[in-house]
């Protein structure tokens, strides 16, 4: 199990280039439930608004990158501080379950929710049998 | 690629982050901060005019959020509840919290109560609180020729005024409780 984490942590996709090393990247607290046709995934990303959020899928990987905004203009002076400010970095390994070509995604009030289908099940496919007729 | 499983049925995923998060859920650094003292924790900024209280309250409705001032003590309420319809026993995952909360804080003495406002963006509360005319200048106080006192007087009296120029502010409860 240890090896899962070393090489969950290596496989973390990196931030941008241009983020900026002072400020501090923070795992998202999320949800994950089940619904009648797949899975729905939320997460809390204060101060991340939609031109700010990054969501990738590729091969089997879902990540999320959101970069929050100051909510105070730049010249205020911090002089009470009870919570840190950061952006917002997390990544999933999809199953092939995922009908990820479905895949679909919502930002409300600082909480994403990607809404991930199941791949329809196959029909069963009637095999024509053959047979050597002579 | 081994998949970590739970639950019986379909399991998609496999959170990277998972045996981490769970590591530092128990150690808790994280938690300690955020959530260990008053919910929701709060940042104060300062500006020439004002000062800026935020809090971040992701996935809180407009409609579900209250900010009350009186006398002095700024209040905020407000609720988080789950996904409708979803009992939990569909919950894969549950790291987001929710339930009702409220916090109240008192202000420092020269703000402006009737101008307060507030707005919420991107699940951020931001709630401005104007300073009050004259506190940022400094007044001139007149120093007047009074009679001499007995001596052991002055200097101590200083040393247990609270300062007042003093912006930050407490939790409630000042000196009551």
């Amino acid at each position: 199990m240890s090896n899962e984490i070393v090489r969950a942590t290596e496989s973390a996709p990196l931030p941008p280039p241009e983020f900026s090393v002072d400020q501090v990247v923070f795992t998202p607290p999320i949800d994950i439930f089940e619904t009648a046709e797949g899975l729905v995934l939320q997460a809390d990303l204060p101060g991340v608004s939609s031109e700010s959020l990054e969501l990738q899928v590729q091969d089997n990987k879902l990540s999320l990158f959101g970069k929050v905004a100051l909510p105070v203009p730049p010249e205020a002076r911090l002089i009470h501080q009870e919570y840190q400010i950061g952006h917002f970095l997390r990544s999933f390994i999809l199953s092939d379950e995922v009908d990820h070509e479905r895949i679909s995604a919502k930002l409300n009030q600082g909480v994403l929710e990607v809404v991930l289908p199941r791949l329809p099940k196959p029909e069963p496919r009637r095999i024509q049998i053959q047979t050597d007729s002579k | 690629m081994p998949v970590f499983r739970w639950g019986q049925s379909w399991d998609p995923f496999r959170d990277l982050e998972r045996e981490v998060d769970q590591l530092l859920a128990n150690v808790s650094l994280f938690h300690g901060i955020r959530f260990g003292r008053q919910y929701p924790p709060v940042n104060v900024y300062e500006l020439d005019n004002e000062l800026l209280l935020t809090a971040e309250l992701p996935g809180t409705r407009p409609e579900d959020l209250e900010v009350l001032i009186s006398g002095g003590v700024l209040t905020i309420k407000g609720k988080r509840s789950g996904p409708e319809g979803i009992s939990d026993d569909r919950f894969r995952r549950q790291e987001r919290s929710r339930g009702s909360w409220q916090r109240s804080l008192t202000l420092p003495a020269h703000i402006h109560e009737e101008r307060l406002a507030a707005e919420f963006t991107n699940g951020v509360l931001c709630i401005r609180l104007p300073k009050s005319q004259g506190t940022s200048s400094p007044r001139q106080i007149p120093v007047t020729n009074g009679k001499p006192r007995n001596e052991g007087g002055p200097e101590k009296e200083m040393d247990d005024q609270p300062n007042p120029t003093l912006p930050d502010p407490q939790d409630a409860n000042p000196q009551d409780a």
